[in-house]
């Protein structure tokens, strides 16, 4: 599978999807016009790279400055799936980089976490811009 | 006169602590241009991080719900989404040293009870509560009349540190006019 790489704009995230490393990462802010059709075909993608995975190590880096409700959602269809993935027995770590001078996105890293049982999901500290 | 007439409406603005004020059809390309301009504005008032991104944050919402539910509309009655315009108005500004963002648009009567509904709710819930109200929102189906996520009021709400206040308007027989101020 091709890896995605997309740069941010100003209103949509770095994609930097690595299928053959299995290390997906999404950077920046995020508030497409049009979250389906900004988001839809690369999650497709990752979709289906889990569902053929067994015994794998996965790693997902969300370092997000800012991102609106309708992006919220499509974060919340990423957990589940790779919460799946994990429990379908690989090895999945979920790095939620916050800027540590917004405690509103160490709060909602916190929320998310909470609801997931078997991916490892670890906080981290943004490096200073 | 023209001066006289341009000036007034700037300091009653003024009066109020409102910087930015935009009356008229929303685009995704105005919330672009004002956001910009808003987060460099933040950025002279050196608002700290939490706050200018509540802020901002707080406007993409109110914006987006502009754009996407007014009932003021051109052409009337709706077209297509991706051409039609949602008329309403935005004011951003501070007073007593908090930041408010402000959006006001005409909705359909038969909206008004669950808008009223839905926000009282979210006015007496506490942060525990909104958070797991959040979450079950992302996760659930989008409810019926709502693009998106359904969880805008929500995300506003946990935003608006300093609480939220709406209020409704009757207009016609088929419209009211409704209004959200957040405060930061």
């Amino acid at each position: 599978m091709e890896n995605i790489k997309i740069e941010a704009s100003d209103r949509s995230p770095e994609v930097d999807f690595d299928f053959d490393k299995n290390v997906y990462a999404l950077r920046g802010e995020s508030y497409p016009e049009d979250v389906t059709a900004f988001f839809g075909p690369v999650i497709g993608k990752l979709e289906e790279r889990l569902g053929s995975l067994k015994g794998a190590e996965v790693q997902f880096d969300f370092e997000l400055v800012y991102f609106n409700s309708s992006s919220a959602k499509v974060l919340m269809g990423l957990f589940d799936m790779l919460d799946e993935t994990a429990a379908e027995g690989n090895a999945v770590v979920i790095n939620w980089i916050y800027d540590e001078e917004d405690d509103n996105m160490e709060e909602l890293g916190e929320e998310f976490a909470e609801d997931l049982e078997n991916v490892q999901f670890v906080m981290k500290k943004m490096a200073p811009s | 006169m023209l001066a006289d007439t341009m000036y007034g409406l700037r300091n009653s603005l003024r009066e109020q602590g409102i910087v930015f004020c935009y009356s008229g059809f929303m685009t995704e390309d105005v919330l672009s241009g004002i956001g910009d301009a808003i987060k460099r504005k933040l950025a002279f008032d050196d608002a700290d991080t939490r706050t200018a991104r509540g802020v901002f944050s707080v406007f993409v919402e109110q914006v987006q719900n502009v754009i996407r539910y007014s009932a003021e509309r051109e052409p009337p009655g709706g077209g297509d989404e991706k051409t039609e315009l949602r008329y309403g108005v935005l004011t951003v500004g501070k007073t007593g040293g908090k930041f408010f963002v402000t959006c006001g648009n005409l909705i359909e009567r038969r909206d008004v009870e669950r808008l009223e509904t839905s926000l009282e709710g979210i006015q007496t819930m506490d942060r525990t509560e909104l958070k797991a109200l959040y979450k079950k929102k992302l996760r659930g189906e989008v409810p019926e009349g709502s693009k998106g996520a359904g969880v805008g009021f929500i995300d506003i709400a946990l935003k608006a540190s300093e609480g939220i206040e709406f209020g409704f308007l009757d207009v016609d027989d088929e419209f009211v006019f409704f209004t959200l101020k957040a405060f930061i």
